[in-house]
Order: C-alpha cells, then structure tokens, then sequence
C-alpha cells in the first residue's frame, strides 16, 4: 500500500474517533506550547537584558570596590576601599579615560511642600552626564563648583519631576531630602530603566553633599563611592583603559596582590547576563520538555489502548492479506500524524501565549522559527518513537488469536 | 480436476512434553478446484485448526500443504498474508466488517493491500455489492444494515480480488434462517461461477447444501469423503 493511501486511512481512522484523536493530542499539545512559550520567554528575557546593557552608555567600565571572587561570593560586606579620590586620580592620571563618575546612592524621603515621594537619592559627579550618556532637558547638571563647595543643589530625574511638580517648572524650587533643603538646578531627559536603575525617579546631588550631610563619612579612606563609572576615548581603548585604571589603583590602594577592586565592562556584564539568561532559557525548556516527553508518553498509552482495542481488525486486516509491514506503518503513520498535528496546534498556542506575554511585559515577542522548527520535528518524532512498540506490538499479533478475541 | 488443496501428513502440535497438544495429527486431504464442500466435526475435534491451515494463517508443525501447487508451509509470514490477499477470501461468522467505514470502502479493504489504484478500487467494490445484491447499500455503514446484509458485504470483501477460494468459518452462525438460506446461495452461485468454496459449519442443515463433508474427529480425518445425506449417522456416533 502506497504512503498516500495509508496516510488516508489514517485520518480516516484517526477522525472516526474524534475525543480519543483529541485527548491524545492533548498532551502534544501542551508540550509543544510550553517549550515553544518557555524559549520564547528566555529569548525575550536575553533580548531584554542586553537591550537594558546596552542603554548603560558606549565604551563605559565601571569600577566596584571588592574583588571578583568576593562579589561572586556574594559577600555584601564588601571593603569600603574606593573612594572619591580614586575617581579623580582616574581623571586626571588615566590618559585613555575621557570622563569619571563616581557614585553612591542611598534611599530617602523627598518632599516638594506637602507632597513626599520615596526615592533613591544618587550622590554623583559632574562626569555622570556625559559616562552615562544623559541629557538635560532643563536648566543644568551638578558641577565641579558644587561638588567642592558641599553645595545643597540637586538635579532630578523626569519621573520624580513630575510626581513632585506636575506642570510646574521645578528650576529653582526648593526641597527637601531627608529633612534637608535642597535646590533644584536642573531637570534630566527621560531614560527608562537599565538593569533594575531607574535614574528617571533619582535625585542627583554632589556626592561630598551625600557623604557630608545625609550618610556621613563611611570609610577610613576618604569620601566612600559604591562605584566608579568611566568612558574610555574609544571602542579600542577598552583594553587599555582596564590596564591603566588597574596599575593606577594598585598603586593608590598599594596592592602588591589581591586586588580590592574589580573592573567590569559592558561586556563582561553581558556576557553574565547571557549566561545567566541562557541557562534559565535551557531551564525552561528542560522543563517544558518534559511535559513534551509526558505527552509522547500519553501517545504510547492510547496507542497500545487502541491496539488492543482494534485487536479484531488488525486480525481482519492480516487474514485479507495486509502485510506485517502494512500494519506497522498504519499505526506509525497514526502516532505520527497525532503528533505532528499536536505540535502544529501546540506551536500556534505558544505562539499567541508569547504574543500576549509580550503585550503585557517588557519582554519583546521571540517566536523564532528555530524554535518551531525544532518543537514540531521533534514532536514529530515522538510520535514515531512512541509510535513503535504499540505498532510492532498490532504488527506481530497473530491473525487467528486477533480475529477470536471478542 | 486439479487439485486446489492438498494436505500431506500434516501435524500441529501445541507445547512439549507433557502439555504436549496434538491438534492435527496425520492429517491427508485434498480438496479439488471447483469444489463445494464443508468441513465438520466436534468441537476440538480440528477443524478450526484445519480451517486455519487451509487460509494460511497458520502454518503446521509437520507435514507439507500444497496451496495452489505452492508448498506453502515453509512460506514467511509476509509471503502468506500475500497468498492470503490474491488467492483467499475469507467470511468469518462475526462479519468483522470495519465500523467506520461504508459498504464500499469495506470491500475496497483488499485491494489496498493489493495495491490497486482508487478509482478501479471503487468500480469493482460496487460490482461485488452488486453482484451479492446490495448495489443500492454501498454507501452504508455496518450498523445501517441487517445481519444478513452485512453477511454479504463480507461476502463482496472475500470476493472482490477473484480470489480461487473462499474459506468461511460458521458463515451463517449468527444468521437466522431466512437469512442463512440467502447466504448459503449466494456461496452456490458463486461455486458455480469456479470458485472453490469451503465452508466450516456445525449446522448439518447447512452442510447438507455442500456437495462432500470432511468430517473430523480428535485431530484426524475420520472421514474425507461424507455424503452430506448421511451427516445424521456420523453425529448419531460421534455423540
């Protein structure tokens, strides 16, 4: 019997039992739309991740104090060594470095009369404009002269300007943060967010004013930053600009081994995330194969349900003459068929549920056609590997036993 | 007339040892072309296990079977069910009709495996149903039509390859009189047309109709050549 005949047959049959054909894919089908759905998801997260690393700035490092074992450790008490000095010694002494921001941030009330919002109080410097690629929508950012002088001025973000101030023009009004009157100079462009920073609802002021009057002197070693942002002069000076900052700082802090700092760069930082998003992508899709395994599973049970079931036609079928073959390939074809058209119906839900995830997340939609590709060959070929023992099983009954089974 | 059918020394034996079963033993027969007969015999006597031999669905632990001047005892599987779709129609007494399926496609069943093209398929599955007088019935299914009908959609099935032998086992078992009566002609007409017909019954009303009865008894052939009038003795000694 030729391929076209059988695959007839097969629908024929498959369609004479539509809840039995249906329940059976169902499993297919759900397994199909979870691994489609769940690399999707990973992809979007991948995408996310590097899309929020590459808003940070081009050519930016940054410089955070312990070192790489101890920041994998995930010590949190991490050496208080890095401090404002270091970020101007940068400056000025690092010739592959165009701009240095230092930084530290605390969390505080801010308050604009009777309104008052909590939000990350950011202590800065006048290179954080330019390393972190911002700009100013009105009035101007922190200078030197404010950073010298301890001066009580801040410049917001577009997010927190707007719950504070409404329509209002915030140049010039006075607030307070944790109870100390500020001046507000200037009001930032809105950014969004990058990597779970949200500088949009951020107050920036001189960060000797933070160190002064809202933490207090934290470390022995001068004016404390929780890290140090540069730009290198370009692309190709990455690598140059790592080098210099680290003999530069080694000779500051006097290491002579085990550094208590730790240079990272964009991409470091992506590579991490990559890794990071590639093993929760391959997690996700283990996890959601497994539910594919359990549907091809559910496969093989109705299947060898169904042979026993027909035990009296495949016993007919063999006395009219059909061949072992013959017999094999009509159940395979229909393990096949149920699959396949489990991982059509499957991939098309997943497909959607990607879809509707992406309307409703920041996650970008990801149905990549490798993924399809991949789910619905390899459901495909569920169906057939499952398809086997029941099929071997219907092939190798015996006419006689089969047509006397009632 | 040449033989059709020819058992020599045939055996079947079922385990070793001490379950050894001996459901044929020395079993010599030879039934011509063109002949009309039926087997007979108490139950366990054989005969299904003869009927199965003769269909070659089964294959004897000893002995050669000519089928058609083919020794067919030493054929594979495959090579059987080949025989089985070109040269053999089968009726069983259940019908074994498929449900999904209409009259029609029933009787196309053999030519699939045949490998005959679907429209040729189709003209000869309506001509068997005419030819068995279910011509306005051909797109019904199993459970739209009487016993008796679906009988001689079995029937159109067994013979819609032209096969040399139609096989029946209890074909009117699950018939009732009328119906059986319709049946038992149709086989008649058929035999006339050349086939040879072989009919397992324990109705000796039935077997009355044949033109010779074997008859059976504990795994051998007590008689090859029964005059279907005298079944009446035979069943008076066999009980």
């Amino acid at each position: 019997m030729d391929f076209a005949e059988s695959l007839k047959m097969a629908t024929k049959t498959l369609s004479a039992n539509k809840l039995r054909s249906g329940l059976t894919m169902l499993g297919i089908i759900i397994g199909n739309a979870s691994v489609i759905a769940m690399i999707g998801i990973g992809e979007g997260a991948q995408k996310y991740v590097s899309g929020q690393l590459q808003s940070l700035g081009p050519n930016v490092l940054f410089i955070v104090p312990g070192n790489r074992e101890a920041r994998q450790l995930g010590d949190l008490d991490v050496p208080r060594t890095l401090v404002l000095a270091d970020a101007k010694a940068l400056a000025t002494q690092v010739p592959s470095v165009t701009a240095v921001a230092a930084e530290k941030t605390t969390q505080g009330i801010v308050s604009y009369r009777n309104r008052n919002t909590s939000s990350s109080i950011v202590g800065t410097t006048e290179g954080f404009l330019t390393v972190r690629s911002f700009e100013v929508a009105q009035g101007r950012f922190l200078n030197d002269l404010d950073e010298r002088s301890n001066s009580l001025v801040a410049a917001i973000g577009s997010t927190l300007a707007e719950r504070l101030f409404d329509n209002e023009s915030p140049i010039g009004k006075q607030i307070r943060i944790k109870g100390i009157t500020f001046e507000i100079v200037g009001v930032l462009e809105k950014k969004g967010s990058s990597l779970g920073l949200n500088y949009d609802d951020s107050a920036m002021i001189p960060i000797t004013t933070l160190s002064s009057r809202l933490v207090g002197r934290t470390s022995p070693y001068g004016i404390e930053v929780g890290f140090i942002s540069i730009s290198a002069v370009s692309q190709e000076a990455m690598e140059t600009a790592e080098f210099q900052i680290t003999n530069l700082l080694r000779l500051r802090h006097r290491i002579t081994e085990g550094d208590d700092f730790y240079i990272q760069s964009q991409d470091t930082l992506l590579d991490i995330a990559n890794t990071v998003t590639g093993a929760l992508t391959l997690m996700l899709a283990a996890i959601a194969s497994i539910s594919l395994f359990v549907g091809g599973i559910g496969i093989m049970n109705i299947m060898l349900v169904s042979v026993r079931e027909r035990t009296q036609e495949i016993g007919l079928r063999k006395a009219i003459g059909a061949s072992q073959r013959d017999i094999l390939s009509q159940f395979l074809i229909e393990a096949v068929i149920l699959s396949a058209i489990g991982g059509l119906v499957g991939t098309g839900l997943g497909a959607s549920g990607i879809l509707l995830i992406a309307a409703i997340s920041p996650f970008e939609a990801g149905v990549s056609a490798s993924a399809v590709i991949v789910a619905v060959s390899v459901s495909g070929s569920i169906g057939l590997f499952f398809g086997v023992v029941p099929a071997r099983q219907a092939a190798r009954l015996d006419p006689i036993v089969a047509l006397r089974s009632a | 007339m040449s033989a059709l059918i020819q058992f020599r020394n045939i055996a079947k034996v079922y385990g070793a040892g001490n379950t050894e079963v001996r459901a044929l033993w020395n079993v010599d027969m030879t039934i011509d072309r063109g002949e009309y007969c039926s087997i007979m015999g108490p139950s366990g006597s054989g005969k299904s296990t003869a009927m199965n031999m003769i269909g070659c669905l089964d294959q004897p632990t000893e002995g050669e079977y000519f089928f058609d001047g083919q020794d067919v005892a030493q054929l594979a599987e495959d090579e059987l069910a080949h025989i089985r779709n070109r040269k053999i129609g089968f009726v069983f007494q259940q019908f074994h009709l498929l449900a999904h399926l209409t009259a029609l496609e029933n009787v196309e069943q053999p030519m699939m495996y045949a490998g005959i093209p679907s429209a040729q398929r189709k003209k000869r599955s309506a001509e068997a149903l005419e030819r068995v007088g279910l011509g306005n019935r051909l797109n019904n299914r199993p459970n739209q039509l009487s016993g008796g009908q679906q009988q001689r959609v079995a029937i159109a099935r067994a013979i819609v390859n032209t096969p040399l032998l139609i096989l029946a086992d209890e074909p009117t078992g699950a018939l009732d009189t009328q119906t059986t009566q319709d049946v038992i002609d149709i086989f008649s007409d058929l035999n006339k047309s050349g086939i040879t017909v072989v009919m397992v019954t324990h109705e000796p009303e039935v077997a009355r109709l044949t033109n010779r009865v074997i008859w059976f008894r504990d795994g051998e052939v007590l008689n090859p050549n029964l005059d279907p009038s005298d079944i009446a003795s035979v069943t008076a000694v066999a009980t």
